[in-house]
């Protein structure tokens, strides 16, 4: 019982934690892997959502729904914007876009500042979700326990949309083959829109609903965006799965990590991106073939 | 989708390295911040003043507390200070010296100021110790105060010594609490100095540590948000009580999460910061029942203190915090350097002056300047957190002593 009981809550938490870097994650690898867009402002959608948020939110229930759905908005509405931005060059290449998005980035952040103030915003959330809830004798906030049971719903959602509906078979077929699915009368064009549009509306998902856990301040587009990156790499490219258990790994680093190693904590996170990076070279060889 | 997509892997690699450089490149051009500027040309008579305060950052919510407390002596005084009309200019202060350095530089070469006033974060002064003692200009500090400065020449604070709230506190602590305290804090130069006045007091009157290793915890500064795998330590620790620094976002962050955490019933002591001023609005509830160790409260009972809290009330619908406090003082403080140096107001006649200011008629009570270390020898309170009427206030416990 002691070793696990001393570290449930940070174990808990990492997941916590993980889920939502998960979702905003999500939204990044899609953009990727279907729009074939390399968001690097990605981090400032949730940044966006997360300010219109805690500005949004008032402390009930009505103002928490509306928060979500404001975050939804402005992050549904800056992809959108992305997928026109970068729409006339989607053919230069990777490194065209994520200059024009970093670019889309910077100017995003000093938006932000300048409508929302420099000042770190608290998030008010409905008092009932502000209490402390006893799991297996632990107290642990009720809002993140919240959290973790919606962010697995909209995990299973998510799921589900990918893999068994039409929509989702389009969006995997735009990555797998392109053509066939223009030659199935589907537009690879309007898909790649829908998907940024909907990786923006998971950033701002994120956001609105992350908010009281990641709150919103003038560094948390970055710290986003760079959790985010690691997320997507250590799980793959383009990997809605791969990014579900790198998420995790992730969050469980930056809170077991800190009781288990408290010294190391600070590198374990770019330490293990080192490690998976390393795993994943020694796999498939330098050249990119198996070995 | 399936891992297995049409991205070769060398294009994988290829990016993977152009995504990171871009999101680090992208990491260290926001790091900087612009400052705030007014620019005006003085006439004879005026004054300038430079004020550098968080706008941005972890500590930004202190911000509107200092310029309030400046700008009630002000009000107070029309607008003068020494006979002199006085224009302020402002800057920011940021999270520590790449954004407090170029501003306190800028007000003194470009603007010209008498003197430098606020700077809350004590990494922010000792960087600009050098700045100032070069150019000869007098900085008045109102919050954050490294413990060891060499040559404080033109460096004053009338706040404290960043040690001090720790050495007051570490008394009482001793006595009340039955067993060991688990000390924790951020990692920068205020941290260290807040956390080793306690714990070095504490270790003298024969105190215990519960960190496993009998050293301080210290959690990375600014970047710590989430607090909740170091209150298992504490947890597991065995810790009778905790003893703390944290202010600004941080401060919220840290009492919000206690207070739902495994150790919200383990008696929480901390350096007054932590439920000061805006934050102590943004706690609302979770902070009830902290101790806090301070240089004021605004429930303090002397006339000096009841007409500061009228006129800071009345025009701000807010109580004035300790940094309101610390600020009307460095104004009063000015406003007798700069009367006493008479006809030739300049950066070194006004330091000159300050070094002579006496007993400063304070809302916390009267101090002086230790002539040593250029802060203020002053009496120290204990105060707890506990609603006030329809607001939570800071409720004085007992007085700690006097300490300069």
């Amino acid at each position: 019982m002691g070793w696990f009981d001393d570290n449930f809550i940070p174990a808990v938490d990492g997941v916590a934690y993980g889920l939502l870097l998960f979702v905003v994650a999500a939204g990044l690898t899609l953009a990727f892997g279907s729009g074939g867009v390399l968001n690097l402002a990605h981090g400032t959608l949730y940044a966006f959502a997360a300010y219109t948020a805690a500005a949004v939110a008032d402390g009930s229930w009505v103002g928490l729904a509306l928060a979500v759905l404001a975050g939804i908005g402005a992050g549904a509405a800056g992809g959108g914007a992305l997928a026109a931005l970068t729409a006339p060059i989607a053919g230069r290449g990777h490194m065209a876009q994520a200059m024009l998005t970093f670019g889309v980035a910077l100017v995003g952040s000093d938006l932000l500042t300048t409508t929302f103030g420099k000042n770190d915003p608290q998030v008010s959330v409905p008092g009932a979700l502000e209490k402390p809830v006893s799991i297996l004798g632990h107290n642990y906030p009720g809002y993140r326990l919240a959290f973790i049971v919606v962010a697995i719903v909209l995990g299973l959602g998510g799921w589900y949309v990918l893999a068994r509906t039409r929509i989702g078979a389009a969006v995997r077929a735009s990555v797998d083959d392109p053509e066939m699915l223009a030659a199935g009368g589907i537009s690879p064009a309007r898909v790649r829109t829908g998907v940024l549009v909907a990786a923006g509306a998971l950033a701002g998902l994120a956001g609105g609903l992350g908010a009281p856990i990641i709150g919103p301040s003038t560094s948390v587009a970055n710290t986003v965006l760079l959790q985010s990156l690691l997320v997507v790499v250590i799980g793959g490219l383009g990997s809605v799965g791969g990014a579900l258990l790198a998420a995790i790994l992730v969050g469980e680093v930056q809170t077991l990590g800190v009781t288990l190693m408290p010294d190391l904590a600070p590198y374990l996170l770019f330490a293990t991106m080192a490690v998976m990076l390393i795993a994943r070279t020694a796999r498939f060889g330098p050249t990119g073939s198996r070995v | 989708m399936t891992p297995a997509s049409p991205i070769s892997r060398r294009s994988f690699r290829v990016t993977s390295a152009g995504l990171l450089a871009g999101a680090l490149a992208f990491t260290a051009a926001c790091s900087g911040s612009a400052a705030d500027d007014k620019k005006g040309g003085s006439s004879s008579g005026t004054v300038k003043i430079g004020l550098t305060i968080p706008l941005t950052g972890v500590y930004a919510a202190l911000g509107p507390d200092l310029q309030n407390g400046f700008q009630t002596y002000l009000d107070q005084h029309g607008g003068k200070l020494g006979g002199h009309k006085i224009e302020l200019v402002i800057t920011d202060e940021g999270d520590g010296p790449q954004t407090s350095v170029p501003s306190v530089t800028k007000l003194i070469k470009q603007d010209k100021v008498t003197a430098v006033v606020g700077l809350t974060n004590a990494a922010t002064v000792a960087a600009n110790v050098q700045v100032v003692n070069d150019n000869k200009v007098p900085m008045i500090g109102a919050v954050g105060r490294p413990g060891k400065i060499d040559k404080p020449d033109y460096v004053w604070h009338t706040s404290y010594l960043s040690e001090e709230p720790g050495v007051a506190a570490a008394p009482y602590i001793k006595e009340n609490v039955a067993g060991t305290v688990y000390a924790i804090g951020p990692e920068y130069q205020g941290g260290f100095d807040q956390l080793r006045g306690f714990t070095d007091t504490f270790d003298k009157l024969g105190g215990k540590l519960a960190n496993p290793d009998g050293k301080t915890k210290w959690t990375p500064f600014p970047g710590t948000t989430n607090f909740q795998p170091y209150f298992t330590e504490i947890k597991n620790s065995g810790a009778k009580a905790v003893y703390t620094f944290y202010a600004g976002t941080a401060a919220v962050n840290f009492v919000k999460q206690y207070k739902q955490s495994d150790i919200k019933d383990i008696p929480l002591y901390a350096a007054g910061f932590l439920t000061e001023g805006a934050v102590l609005g943004a706690e609302g509830d979770a902070a009830k029942g902290v101790f806090t160790s301070l240089n004021y409260t605004p429930t303090l009972d002397i006339p000096a203190n009841r007409s500061f809290v009228a006129a800071y009330q009345g025009k701000y619908n807010a109580l004035p915090t300790m940094m309101s406090a610390t600020m009307y003082d460095a104004a009063a403080v000015l406003d007798k350097a700069i009367a006493a140096a008479g006809d030739k107001v300049t950066p070194e006649t006004v330091n000159a002056a300050i070094a002579k200011t006496g007993k400063v008629d304070s809302p916390r009570g009267a101090w002086e300047f230790n002539p040593a270390t250029h802060a203020p020898v002053q009496k120290w309170y204990l105060r707890e957190v506990k609603q006030d009427g329809t607001a939570l206030s800071n409720v004085m416990v007992r007085e700690l002593g006097t300490l300069g």
